[in-house]
């Protein structure tokens, strides 16, 4: 044993180990990207160096073996900044997506790739855990959602972006239909409290995370009801009330309280709050409107946008005449004009002193207020509003024309000298602009835009403890998915600050790519799916929700047009995870990198050279592990790839799709072409079991989300797969899989196809029974099934046909290293399935006789035969009297024998596909 | 009488090749001969004549129509003839001045002939070695030399010798590194061109020393003609019993052969030799383990420099207190530099340890070429440091060029004018370190690229403030982190000239010059009044950029003109005017 010191730690290690394997071995985690055990070292990312007292050059701690007594330190600053620098060096050529621009554009991070691609593989539970890990409102804010998301969608190159936002109402409102609504896992009460104030999306967002962290949250409004702007500014028809509500419930029910009509500074003081909290966060909106600065304002019958609304909520007399013109050009706007005509509004305007074009609101918005009869004075401002006996009578418009452009890059009005326009008004509804009622919060220190400072970072105000987020802060009123995202940022920083140590929020660092629309112009077209919705006739005089959502058929198809921007390997990168962990400012030296990826046809494996950081591990793998040399490093200096000889198809090689470059791959430059509808970036579940394509009993773990497989890997010592057991799970997924029983060619539930069964072979001499029970069983199914041919059947012709003629290329001897294949199994015999060692212990035999009737385990007739009547459990073919579903593998728990005698567990992965499993169905047939 | 007419490929680049043919058709009566490269290129083609007192006469920058003068001489005996050809005292004393060990065959014996070396005390080492010692005493007497490798790292032989004979293993290899690829240097190329039984009878010793029955010469193929005559040497010697099995009588055997190598930079580097050997791509393996434990094929291997083999022979012969008396406290006997550049009288040096570069290059080689101001030496090519005028009385020895932040290297020895672009002499070097980067390690890969790309920057006008820093910066992260030498030594260039001419960095960065003037995005060609419109810069002008009447001032187009130069060459005026 070795003595020495790594990080002031003294540690154990055994003679002849490496510095990394001494650091390993005692739990000390030392970065590389290069290293692997079971190949040779190479020492090519020069993450692991470390420093050692006494030897003046930075060590690699994979190479340099310890010696008795050495003091190894692994993160001085000399280490770090060597590995900083290495991260960075990578990172500016390495080109890719880590996250898709849809998730990067939404202001809450929402993953929107993820939820869609559930979505798209029908796992909706998945999919709204995804997004209620950003969102705790998804229901409301898919409907009113300006989003940034699809503004950023690439699909849109090809024809128009995927409907995010309706995908992401649909998996709520799915969810909230549900009987097993989605909650949350709360933490253990952590006893600390925070007040939050303001109801709204922000204040609700930082109470439902902060709750989930165990804290004692309340939520405190001025308003009647929770929801805030969600609730009190946005019209009926495009999101309703009820919606609202039935998500705040949502959040009360993990035990936020909620606390109506409570106004600061007049039933309890900012003050009041601090001192009975452990912290108090400000998230109270912008309730009030912005003035238009016009002559006239102060004349009954002008109001603001937001008051007009609300007023409308609160079903308060609106007295607005039968002549309304809104000013504004914003969703606000849009909403007062058309809440206008719903309310009854003969002749409603909208006066906007730039063109459509430059409008910011929705374009479905302004286009579905033009069908609704709204008329719009583009290019008018209000100059004077004229009054009659103190009331509003007109409004004079001047008129305008596009000038020079302006900061924000829209081109400024200039009035035109002179021009004029009066029309005859009722009422004027300001919607240009909204700011915060500070009113109570005079103790807050304010921005210059006269909204509440808070630290960007860490949400911090001028007070200790007390936080702020959402409309009333820094550069105030924005979409409510920004107050959404600053609430659950905030929560995080708040959660650190109660457990002692305030941590801001730092934006991850992603690698992003610039794409070009030539990129695209191969893709086939597939328009969204139509959008059932209400047509201007059938909803302009009431406030029924316009549109109607998708169906789950719908979903599905819309979400299949994601193009899978975001890099699917995001989960498992190292290096992305080691970029944030040294905080890596690559852009400094510069950013000029290869594009090399190239079209591709292996049937597994997706190579993009844009990702590799040439760690060398595939082709280490492929050469040193398995003896084949599929890969290999081409090129000299930056312009060194990794490419098959000759650059030749991957598949024209010797490859034999055993995936181990895949599994080494640090990055997402090599991954699995996933049999799934749609492959999808996520934290998976894994699962390890046996392999059991044949009976050689490879481990390996299934990782799956919901209940779809994602990938199947190499598990244990001996870490490997071939073909058939990486790639091959997605027979189990198949379409082509026959998932419903029965009963000669009728759909039926499981148990009546077992009355049906037992009834059909009560009917048939024991004799003339005939029970094949296929090998690729796991014992306890073929052991149900023999119990049930004995006990039940009373016959004694029990057997296996083995009829699986294609045997795997593991146990051929084909696709499968024959190197590798020899050292592990010798020359132990291996079947073409998995339990044949299992079957044969049961005492079941081979046979190829045919009765009468026949009970096919997982087995088929031999080919040519027939028998008089047959039953078949099986995953393909229902070609029998009476089907019924098997199910996987992945699907059931028990165990295998394999061909050298160990006994092995199956574990189920992943809910039955059918109804139940094959040992739940057998053990049906035996009652 | 006898005629040697220089055959080094220095020679017949400048045309030796023709004129031995010439005189051979001359059907002269005395013996016609070759030899090896003489050292001094900047004369040649060169023709030695001996009289009959064996008195030598040097003949240089002999042209092909001198030929049948040179045949008349020696059938008149009359050497007078060719007196106008003779070698001035002062280009001799480039020859005088030096002292050769390594090279001491050099320009002397006919290097296709076994017989020429072993007259000349050849084989008497390996014979001495193999009758009277073991290779302890061989060893022991390496140690006494304080031989050190002249490779560039300058790591004593006799350590890696007795490392690579301490390993256990029933094959061990003797390996020699002549992949010599430093731009400007050729040392090794006219040792194994002029000399090429000096270093077979080296790696002989070493062999005998470590334990090894093979060996292997590993030669870049870009030297044919060393390939060639080595090859040719292999096979003499094995016909005279010098390879092959029990050599000499004793019990001692050995093969030797020789391998080309495709011509990657990083080869030289002695793991990625090995790899390279072995029919892999050539990249470098991690150390440890060393070769002297694990190297060719996973055995115990030795690798040596051609020049440490070469002073090998000389070493065993005179013993190591003779090879130990010459040079510094630090540094021990001598060494060969190849000299370059802007020198007037450029060629192979060999000289003690402790010599100032002042004496190589200004008393040897004679100073700058057209009397310019010299500005600075490179020295150990790309790995290596640039040395400036302040610096000029620096001894040769591996500390204190160390310390300068230049390395004594392989021997290459460019030397710079006033007219070189300091910054870009620094891109020059990098972007040949980032191009022979193998691609295996992230510094030496992407670090060097970034490095050149900002030193591109830099050349092009377009240097921002804080790129010197940046420079710096990935400088040392890449001395850091690089797995090998080539890459823990490329900034080296970048380093020195920052620490030297940070001043012409800034020039380039901040007020967009090039003091220089060598950078063309930063300067522009323009015709003062001096133009007496004698039209030679027009016809010059490669691009036709150039317009005037004769007589009459001439013009530049700014737009045309690609700032090749050739204007300001040819103007007799110095009308032509750079800024």
């Amino acid at each position: 044993m070795l003595h020495l010191v790594i990080d002031g730690i003294n540690i154990e290690a055994k003679e002849g180990s490496t510095i990394l394997e001494a650091a390993t071995a005692n739990g000390i985690e030392i970065p590389t990207l290069c290293y692997d055990k079971r190949v040779e070292l190479y020492g090519a990312c020069g993450l692991c160096v470390v420093e050692a007292e006494g030897i003046p050059k930075l060590l690699r701690a994979c190479a340099t073996k310890a010696t008795d007594g050495m003091v190894i330190n692994t993160k001085t600053p000399r280490v770090v900044r060597s590995r900083k620098v290495a991260l960075e060096l990578l990172l500016t050529d390495h080109d890719g997506d880590c996250k898709a621009p849809c998730s990067l554009a939404c202001p809450a991070g929402t993953d929107c790739q993820g939820y869609v691609g559930m979505i798209a593989n029908g796992e909706y539970k998945e999919a709204i855990k995804l997004i209620k890990d950003k969102i705790p409102m998804p229901a409301s804010i898919g409907r009113v959602c300006p989003h940034p998301c699809e503004k950023a969608c690439r699909r849109q190159n090809v024809e128009e972006p995927i409907s995010i936002a309706w995908l992401k109402s649909f998996a709520a409102d799915m969810d909230l239909k549900s009987d097993d609504v989605f909650k949350p896992e709360v933490a253990e009460a952590t006893g600390k409290k925070v007040a939050v104030i303001g109801g709204g999306p922000g204040g609700l967002t930082t109470a439902y995370y902060l709750r989930i962290m165990g804290h004692d949250v309340t939520v405190y409004d001025a308003m009647p009801n929770m929801g805030g702007m969600l609730r009190y500014g946005i019209p009926q028809y495009r999101l309703p009330k009820e919606v609202v509500e039935r998500e705040v419930q949502e959040i009360a029910s993990i035990g936020v309280k909620l606390q109506n009509n409570v106004r600061i500074g007049k039933d309890i003081t900012l003050e009041e709050l601090r001192n009975n909290n452990a912290a108090v966060v400000v998230a109270i909106g912008a309730w009030k409107s912005s003035s238009m600065r016009a002559k006239g304002e102060e004349l009954d019958g002008v109001l603001g946008g937001i008051d007009f609304l609300r007023n409308s909520v609160m079903n308060l007399p609106l007295n607005m005449g039968k002549k309304v013109a809104v000013v504004g050009g914003g969703n606000t706007a849009m909403d007062a004009c058309r809440t206008a005509v719903r309310q009854g509004a003969e002749e409603v305007y909208v006066i906007y002193r730039r063109t459509r074009s430059e409008m910011p609101a929705d374009d479905v918005e302004i286009e579905e207020a033009i069908e609704e009869g709204v008329e719009f004075k583009f290019l008018t401002n209000p100059d004077e509003i004229i009054g009659e006996n103190g009331k509003v009578k007109a409004v004079r418009l001047q008129k305008m024309e596009l000038g020079e452009p302006d900061a924000s890059g829209r081109r400024s009005p200039v009035a035109i000298e002179g021009a004029f326009e009066e029309i005859e008004l009722d009422t004027v509804i300001m919607a240009i602009g909204q700011y915060a009622n500070l009113d109570g919060f005079e103790d807050l220190e304010l921005t210059r835009k006269r909204t509440i400072a808070a630290d960007e970072s860490t949400f911090r105000t001028s007070l200790e403890g007390v936080f702020a987020v959402g409309d009333a802060t820094n550069k105030g009123a924005d979409i409510a998915i920004s107050a959404i995202g600053e609430g659950k940022r905030a929560a995080d920083v708040i959660d650190s600050y109660l457990n002692g140590e305030i941590v801001g929020y730092k934006k991850p660092y992603v690698v992003e790519r610039v794409v070009s629309p030539e990129e695209y112009e191969a893709k086939e077209k597939a328009y969204r799916p139509h959008m059932p919705h209400l047509s201007p006739e059938e909803r302009k005089h009431n406030f029924e929700e316009i549109v109607k959502g998708y169906s789950a058929e719908d979903a599905k198809k819309e979400a299949s047009r994601c193009l899978e921007c975001g890099c699917h390997d995001f989960y498992e990168c190292k290096l992305i995870k080691l970029a944030n962990e040294y905080d890596v400012n690559p852009a400094r030296f510069g950013d000029n990198k290869h594009q090399r990826r190239s079209e591709q046809t292996h049937p597994y494996i997706e190579r993009n050279p844009d990702k590799c950081i040439l760690c060398g591990l595939c082709v280490r793998v492929c050469e040193e592990v398995m003896g084949i040399t599929a890969l290999g490093l081409i090129g000299r200096g930056f312009d060194t790839i990794v490419q098959p000889e000759f650059d030749k198809p991957l598949q024209s090689t010797e490859c034999i799709s055993c995936g181990q470059c895949v599994t080494l791959c640090p990055t997402g430059a090599l991954r699995e072409i996933q049999p799934v509808t749609k492959p999808v970036p996520a934290k998976e579940k894994e699962t390890v079991t046996t392999c059991s394509f044949c009976s050689a009993g490879c481990q390996m773990k299934l990782k799956s989300v919901g209940n779809t497989i994602l990938r199947a890997v190499p598990e244990g010592e001996c870490s490997l797969l071939c073909a058939d057991g990486r790639f091959g799970f997605g027979e189990r997924q198949s379409v082509e899989r026959k998932l419903g029983a029965k009963v000669n060619g009728e759909t039926v539930s499981f148990d009546e196809a077992a009355k049906a069964i037992n009834e059909a072979f009560s009917k048939y001499d024991a004799s003339d029974i005939g029970v094949a029970i296929s090998e690729s069983l796991t014992n306890e199914e073929a052991e149900a099934a023999k119990k049930y041919a004995e006990e039940v059947l009373k016959t004694s012709n029990i057997f296996t046909y083995s009829t699986r003629k294609q045997g795997p290329r593991a146990a051929m001897g084909l696709g499968f290293s024959p190197k590798k294949h020899n050292e592990k199994f010798g020359e132990v015999a291996l079947s073409s399935n998995a339990n044949a060692k299992g079957l044969e212990k049961l005492g079941i035999e081979k046979s190829t006789d045919v009765f009468k009737a026949m009970f096919l385990v997982g087995e088929e007739l031999p080919e040519g035969a027939k028998a008089e009547f047959t039953v078949k459990i099986g995953l393909f073919n229902d070609d029998a009297d009476i089907f019924v579903p098997q199910s996987t593998f992945a699907e059931t728990n028990g165990t295998v024998i394999s061909a050298d005698g160990k006994t092995l567990a199956i574990r189920k992965a992943v809910a039955p596909a059918c109804e139940t499993d094959t040992l739940t169905f057998i053990e049906k047939l035996m009652k | 009488m006898k005629i040697v007419v220089g055959q080094g490929s220095c020679g017949i680049a400048a045309g030796a090749g023709k004129i031995y043919d010439l005189i051979e058709n001359a059907n002269p009566s005395c013996e016609l001969t070759i030899t090896g490269c003489i050292g001094m290129c900047f004369v040649e083609p060169i023709v030695d004549i001996y009289d009959d007192e064996g008195k030598l006469k040097r003949l240089v920058r002999v042209k092909d129509s001198d030929a049948e003068k040179i045949v008349e001489a020696v059938e008149k005996k009359d050497l007078s003839i060719v007196d106008y050809l003779e070698i001035s005292d002062e280009d001799n004393s480039f020859l005088t001045q030096q002292t050769r060990v390594a090279l001491r065959h050099c320009g002397i014996i006919n290097p296709e002939k076994i017989e020429d070396y072993i007259a000349d005390d050849g084989y008497q080492a390996i014979e001495k070695v193999l009758k009277t010692m073991t290779p302890e005493d061989v060893i022991e007497e390496i140690k006494i030399s304080g031989l050190a490798g002249r490779g560039g790292a300058g790591f004593p032989t006799w350590f890696k010798w007795n490392a690579a004979k301490q390993s256990t293993g029933d094959k061990k290899y003797l390996i020699c590194n002549a992949d010599e690829g430093d731009p400007g240097a050729f040392m090794d190329r006219a040792v194994i061109e002029g000399d090429p039984h000096n270093l077979i009878e080296g790696m002989l010793i070493g062999a005998y020393a470590i334990g090894a029955s093979e060996a292997v010469v590993y030669v870049r193929a870009e030297y044919p003609l060393a390939i060639l005559r080595l090859e040719n040497a292999i096979k003499e010697a094995k016909e005279k019993g010098y390879l092959g099995n029990n050599i000499l009588g004793s019990s001692f055997s050995c093969e030797m052969r020789i391998k080309a190598g495709a011509g990657a930079f990083v080869c030289g580097e002695e793991t990625a030799l090995i790899e390279s050997l072995e029919g892999q791509r050539g990249m470098p393996r991690l150390k440890p383990p060393f070769p002297a434990q694990s190297g060719y094929w996973h055995k115990p291997s030795n690798i040596n420099n051609v020049e440490t083999f070469a002073n090998v022979p000389w070493i065993l012969l005179n013993g190591g207190n003779a090879f130990s008396a010459m040079g510094t406290e630090d540094s021990k006997g001598t060494k060969v530099f190849a000299l370059t550049g802007k020198i007037k009288r450029g060629g192979l040096v060999e000289i003690p340890m402790g010599k100032t570069l002042r004496d190589v290059i200004f008393n040897i080689g004679g100073g700058i070429r057209d009397n310019a101001e010299f500005k600075a030496v490179q020295m150990g090519g790309p790995s290596g440091g640039c040395i400036p005028m302040s610096l000029i009385d620096t001894v040769i020895d591996y500390k204190k060029l160390g310390a300068t932040g230049a390395i004594m290297g392989s021997g290459g020895m460019v030397v710079m004018d006033s007219s070189t672009c300091m910054v870009g002499m620094a891109k020059f070097f990098l972007d040949f370190t980032a191009k022979e980067s193998c691609g295996k390690c992230i510094h030496c890969r992407l670090g060097t690229k970034r490095m050149l790309e900002v030193l591109e920057r830099i050349v092009s006008g377009k240097g921002e403030s804080g790129d010197i820093e940046l420079l710096e910066e990935l400088c040392v992260s890449i001395k850091d982190g690089a797995l090998c030498g080539l890459g823990q030594t490329a900034p080296n260039p970048v380093l020195t000239t920052i620490k030297y001419f940070r001043d012409e960095y800034e020039a380039h960065i901040n007020d967009k010059k090039c003091p220089a003037k060598e950078c063309i995005d930063m300067v522009s060609y323009s015709i003062s009044d001096n133009c007496k419109g004698c039209t030679l810069c027009a016809r010059n002008c490669p691009v036709n950029a150039i317009s005037g009447k004769v007589k009459e001032k001439h013009i530049i187009d700014t737009d045309v003109c690609i700032k090749c130069g050739k204007c300001y060459e040819s103007c007799k005026f110095g009308a032509v005017v750079v800024e």
